[in-house]
């Protein structure tokens, strides 16, 4: 097997605050390759944005890798100076946000943010980085290209600015997209062509894509592997099909639970009981259990690992017993 | 639209002044340091707007001409801290670190003392004069505007558009010019301009107690403190350049508000 692009090996980040250190990821790996498309999901805080931003180096002052491994392109980054570090993750990494009007800079026309890599960082002339910027901008789906280069960004609409962001990620031609739940903001029509254009490019230039979102539907459209994640840690991981029809941990069974289905009349919807644990406070046993519907004392007292089974993982003791949930939690009450 | 107003009035005195001093042999005709013992103290005659001083010299005159020392003295001693502090403000924030730490204790070590205090210090280790004055304003003002926008870039450096710039990785060097530097500045500019007031305070206050610009040279300080022993009897002549200090103050508050209003839109 060849190198991943990337690859992340157990991640730990602590991250200080007013009430204690909060351990925001605790030990989380993966790989990502060329063309993989890869959606992280959670509720907020359960880390899926820290991760993103380990790996970029984009964490904030306050907060640090605690421990583990970052390797890009087979290469440990901690063992690169700061220089060396940004000059590969940009080579190989490009990333969209949630608010593409806090993504661009308020000042600058959005066509100049598109030519500043390609003139600044790969030593294009003035003309020549106003071509690559257009080609960019034709890329992403923007018409007119020549008439909007010249625009700044609050002049643009919602879809546009996040197709200029993309353009800006896309200008230093990185390998993998990191994308920070880059259509929550939108309506869902663009949010739709957003997705669509980030399917193309994942098709027309083996672009890969991390995908970091709540929005389980999101997922189900653009990616091909799943990781669920709560409370720091990947609670399960695997094929997207297989994880949305037979969930193996039953955070995810209730996140699946919880999204509406507009085919079926429901009294009141489905939530999951409970709030997300303090990471401020060691963990005993396994995060989720105070909240779930298959807990038992054993669940209280350990905290079980990520372990593969069949084609998926689950960090849940009781997943074996995952296709009796539906009739199980029936009975037990939860709606 | 109200803020523009401010703006334009506050830019229209300060303007009119401005170019008052600069055609100031076609605005009077007397030379401000030309003595006419015949004529002292004269009360505002139809000769002389403003009456003469104690050595004879027309006030009105000497008004005009010391707005040129004093607006010139006021912005160059405004703008080298102005430069230095936002440079500063600008890489200690970004940085961070030993840099930050050790360039932000001498700010404290600055701020500790009291403006005058210091300002007056350096001046009589420095001598008296203008370039002395300038010096002395801008070792003790930089540390303001390296505080505002030091605070602007820990905010903004976390903002995602300066996260994709570091991101696609542009040069530091690009990063802090074209994308910290137009959205930080702004405060420091609106904070400039009451800086000025300030200085000009500073610089007629110092030519009061005569550490200022030398005599005879026309200048608003030494001309109260030389207005000073006939307050009772020729009050004009102390009062008018203490007025001038205050109609420059409130155009330059008027263009600060303007600002504020304008680019907080």
């Amino acid at each position: 097997m060849s190198t991943p692009l990337i690859s992340v090996q157990d991640l730990n980040v602590e991250i200080k605050t007013n009430r204690g250190l909060l351990k925001a990821i605790r030990g989380v790996s993966f790989d990502i390759n060329g063309g993989d498309s890869i959606g992280i999901v959670g509720e907020s805080g359960s880390g899926k944005s820290i991760t993103l931003k380990a790996i970029l180096g984009l964490l904030p002052n306050n907060a640090h890798v605690s421990s583990g491994k970052i390797f890009v392109a087979g290469t440990d980054i901690s063992t690169l100076d700061k220089k060396a570090r940004r000059a590969l993750l940009s080579e190989t990494a490009g990333m969209i946000f949630q608010d593409a009007i806090a993504a661009l800079n308020p000042v600058i026309t959005v066509g100049d943010q598109i030519a500043e890599v390609p003139r600044f960082r790969l030593g294009q002339s003035k003309s020549e980085s106003r071509q690559t910027a257009l080609k960019l901008m034709e890329q992403v789906g923007i018409s007119d290209a020549e008439s909007r280069f010249g625009l700044y960004p609050h002049q643009l609409s919602g879809g546009l600015r996040q197709r200029i962001a993309i353009a800006i990620a896309l200008s230093g031609s990185p390998k993998i997209l990191f994308c920070d739940e880059p259509t929550t903001a939108l309506d869902v029509t663009i949010q739709a062509q957003v997705l669509r254009l980030l399917l193309e490019l994942r098709k027309n230039s083996g672009l890969g894509i991390v995908f970091v979102t709540h929005d389980l539907a999101v997922v189900n459209e653009i990616c091909d592997s799943i990781k669920v994640m709560y409370a720091g840690r990947f609670v399960e991981a695997g094929n997207v099909h297989t994880t949305f029809s037979t969930p193996t941990h039953p955070y995810t069974y209730s996140l699946l639970k919880a999204a509406p289905d507009p085919d079926e009349a429901v009294h009141r919807l489905f939530s999951i009981s409970g709030e997300a644990p303090n990471l401020t406070a060691p963990v005993v046993g396994c995060p989720f259990a105070p909240r779930c519907f298959a807990a038992d004392d054993h669940c209280l007292t350990a905290e079980p690992a990520l372990l593969s089974i069949a084609t998926s993982a689950s960090a849940c003791f009781k997943s074996s017993g995952h296709d009796t949930w539906a009739a199980s939690d029936s009975k037990s009450g939860v709606k | 639209m109200k803020s523009l107003k401010t703006l334009y009035i506050g830019a229209g005195i300060l303007g009119t002044l401005i170019v008052a001093a600069i055609f100031a042999p076609l605005v009077t005709s007397y030379d401000p340091t030309e003595q006419d013992l015949m004529q002292t103290l004269s009360g505002p005659t139809g000769a002389h707007w403003l009456g003469t001083d104690a050595l004879g010299r027309d006030v009105f005159s000497r008004l005009i001409y010391g707005a040129r020392v004093d607006l010139t003295i006021g912005v160059l001693a405004v703008l080298l801290p102005f430069i230095i502090g936002v440079s500063l403000g600008l890489m200690t924030g970004w940085f961070g670190g030993k840099f930050d730490s050790s360039v932000m204790r001498v700010v404290d070590t600055v701020i500790a003392f009291p403006f005058y205090v210091l300002a007056i210090a350096l001046v009589f280790i420095f001598g008296p004069g203008v370039k002395s004055i300038i010096v002395a304003i801008t070792l003790v003002g930089w540390v303001a505007y390296c505080r505002i926008v030091r605070a602007n870039v820990l905010v903004a450096k976390e903002l995602d558009y300066v996260h994709a710039a570091r991101l696609t990785g542009l040069p530091t060097r690009r990063i802090l010019r074209r994308h910290l530097l137009p959205n930080v500045i702004s405060q420091a500019i609106v904070f400039s301009m009451s800086d000025i007031v300030l200085s000009i305070l500073a610089i007629v206050s110092l030519g009061y107690l005569g550490l200022g610009v030398p005599i005879p040279t026309a200048e608003w300080g030494s001309m109260i403190q030389e207005g000073q022993p006939y307050i009772l009897q020729q009050w004009w002549l102390a009062t008018i350049p203490g007025f001038m200090v205050v109609i420059v103050g409130f155009a330059l508050s008027l263009i600060g508000d303007g600002l504020v209003a304008r680019l907080e839109r």
